[in-house]
């Protein structure tokens, strides 16, 4: 964003420089879909009662964090100009061995560290496949996606591993800090821990180089297949801390677990206003994405909409909040 | 399918919805919560509205997006949020759910299982078919049709779903009576008709010596028909003994082309009406002794395919 040049204060120009400040505050996209999730919040709330209350709101919370949390990491390298389809199967093969552990009868941080090192593997093969062997990020990860999946039934035969836990262990997803629930107070941590890496140090600023112009960034020193394999590792062990925080939460490892879910995080990542072109995109906007999908989610069943629309409301609101942000941004000229 | 008028339905119910207040007028209102959309429960929700329309309570049909035990906890909490009076629930993933229906109970809320139970949940009471005991019969009635001897493939639904693997222990029961039967493969399909089809071609290509089919969750007996009706395998039609669950347009027409010998039907507008019965008799504490229901399976074959109900 670039700085007013304005200076004086006369009365004509207070206004205008009030409007420009406004302008400005229009090109964050976070604004945006902030303000579209407040429009739906505040729709949903005018025909049911139960929407604004504490419960509620913990329970919408806390029922999309787990998108979100995997969304931060998906943005990262979705900046990048890559994108990561294996989030789902990273996030559901974590459960599993954090889940297996447990029944093997190790205590609960070895069992944690397991499902971070599924995570981490998970990244590593991607992050190689895309730098070391050239392939497309989509032809990678839809294939450790495949893999990660299949695993999953190879171990399990299709049924739910549901070992006895600790109960410090169940605090993960189940616990609240005062009327917070945990896995929400882990979204908001990694939020903020990453929207400040990616707006201040200099891993952020690579990684927006790497997505913007790959080549030029390597021109001017930017180590671009660290960068993209970093983002991927992040990725993959983001989504599978999100795995344990699920499996905590449920205490059931179902194989279908995190099934088709790196849908639902791209497009938190994509109404938050990430570019699948690469070089745009931001952390706090993708969980604001993840928010305005599970406020939809909640609002439709507060308040009795038709079951089978569900699906068809959240598409069309999605399409409407990005539709307005991209004219918006064509209007005031910026490039979001 | 009439896709157009469906979502013109949906579009009015969804604004009707939102200009109407009605929702919360009601003292009693139940939410009936299906494990996903498929006909089936389709006649439940069918039995489920009739019975709440006829006892004057308000009622809401809730589906989930996927067969995943996060969906429906989340519904439930949904559910709780919106202060319902009782609901009835189809559980995709057992253990899952226990503690969402704590939760509910706890909130004061009436639960019931129907179709698919999470057994060590704190909810009142199961109402849908004994599962195992469907297997048996429907074991026994391919022992019979298969003359004791031959070998048999199972083609199943979600691996994991609890229904089904009660189902197949069923048939595993009573096959062990026929030692000369034997189980050459169990496949999972995910509820998915094209996933079906292609698992179904598969084992037939694989096993040119197959005799038996079982198709234990609801997508079997249509794969199978649909597979039988090609012409790469028209010689089998004949020689393969096959059995299904549940009767949807396309099986029960497989059993009019004699693709399918019988079908097992289970009585879903049975379990939605007794699901919604039981809830308010709960909440008006007019319940009597509370205890599961076996609401049982008819054997649907060409004889009385006009005259069963459910």
């Amino acid at each position: 964003m670039s700085m007013s040049g304005q200076k004086s204060a006369t009365a004509e120009q207070t206004p205008q420089r009030l409007w420009h400040g406004l302008a400005q505050l229009r090109h964050v996209r976070e604004v945006n879909v902030l303000l579209a999730m407040l429009i739906v919040g505040a729709l949903i709330s005018l025909y049911t009662p139960y929407f604004l209350t504490t419960n509620n709101l913990m329970g919408v919370f806390r029922a999309f964090s787990l998108t979100a949390i995997m969304s931060i990491g998906m943005v990262m390298v979705i900046i990048t100009g890559g994108i990561d389809l294996s989030v789902g199967s990273a996030m559901g093969l974590a459960s599993l061995v954090t889940a297996l552990c447990f029944d093997a009868g190790f205590g609960t941080s070895t069992s944690i560290a397991a499902g971070v090192g599924v995570g981490v593997t998970f990244g590593l093969a991607n992050g190689l496949l895309i730098t070391a062997v050239g392939l497309p990020p989509f032809i990678a990860t839809l294939g450790t996606l495949s893999i990660g999946r299949g695993m999953m039934y190879m171990i399990t035969h299709g049924v739910p591993v549901t070992p006895d836990t600790p109960e410090a262990f169940s605090v993960l997803g189940q616990g609240y800090v005062g009327p917070v629930p945990v896995p929400v107070v882990i979204m908001l941590a990694l939020m903020v821990v990453f929207a400040l890496v990616m707006r201040r140090t200099r891993f952020g600023r690579h990684v927006y180089a790497t997505g913007g112009n790959e080549h030029a960034a390597r021109l001017s020193g930017v180590k671009t297949d660290r960068v993209k394999l970093a983002v991927y590792v992040l990725s993959s062990t983001i989504a599978s801390l999100a795995g344990i925080i699920g499996f905590s939460r449920y205490l059931s490892a179902e194989p279908a677990s995190g099934f088709g879910s790196e849908l639902d995080v791209i497009a938190a990542a994509a109404i938050g206003g990430a570019s699948l072109a690469g070089g745009v995109g931001s952390v706090t906007g993708a969980v604001i994405g993840a928010a305005l999908v599970g406020v939809i989610a909640n609002g439709v069943v507060l308040l009795n909409i038709n079951t089978y629309a569900q699906q068809a409301i959240t598409g069309g609101v999605i399409l409407i909040a990005v539709s307005l942000d991209v004219l918006r941004s064509k209007l005031t000229g910026g490039n979001g | 399918m009439n896709t157009l008028f469906n979502t013109a339905r949906a579009a009015i119910v969804t604004l009707a919805a939102l200009a109407g207040s009605s929702a919360f007028a009601q003292d009693v209102t139940i939410a009936v919560v299906p494990k996903v959309a498929v006909p089936f429960f389709d006649d439940c929700n069918t039995g489920a509205q009739e019975a709440a329309d006829r006892l004057g309570v308000s009622y809401q049909w809730v589906v989930p997006q996927n067969t995943q035990g996060a969906t429906q906890v989340k519904i439930m909490e949904d559910l709780i949020a919106r202060n319902v009076t009782g609901i009835a629930i189809s559980v995709n993933e057992p253990k899952s759910v226990e503690g969402v229906i704590q939760q509910a109970i706890d909130a004061g809320i009436k639960v019931v299982t129907f179709d698919s139970d999470s057994a060590e949940s704190a909810r009142s009471l199961y109402i849908g078919t004994i599962n195992t005991e469907a297997g048996v019969t429907m074991g026994n009635s391919m022992a019979e049709a298969l003359g004791g001897k031959g070998k048999v493939a199972i083609v199943t639904g979600q691996l994991g779903a609890s229904n089904l693997n009660e189902r197949i222990d069923g048939v595993k029961k009573a096959l062990e009576a026929y030692p000369e039967i034997e189980i050459v493969a169990i496949e999972g399909t995910e509820d998915d008709l094209a996933k079906a089809v292609s698992v179904t071609e598969a084992l037939l290509r694989a096993n040119p010596d197959l005799s038996g089919i079982f198709g234990m969750s609801q997508v079997g007996g249509p794969a199978v028909a649909k597979v039988l009706a090609q012409k790469e395998f028209a010689d089998r039609k004949g020689a393969l003994q096959v059995f299904a669950f549940d009767d949807l347009p396309d099986t029960v027409q497989g059993v009019k082309d004699g693709f399918i010998n019988g079908i097992m039907v289970q009585r879903p507008v049975t379990m939605g009406r007794l699901a919604v019965e039981s809830l308010v008799a709960q909440i008006k504490g007019e319940a009597g002794e509370i205890k599961d229901i076996d609401t049982g399976v008819t054997v649907v074959n060409a004889d009385n395919l006009d005259s069963y109900t459910k």
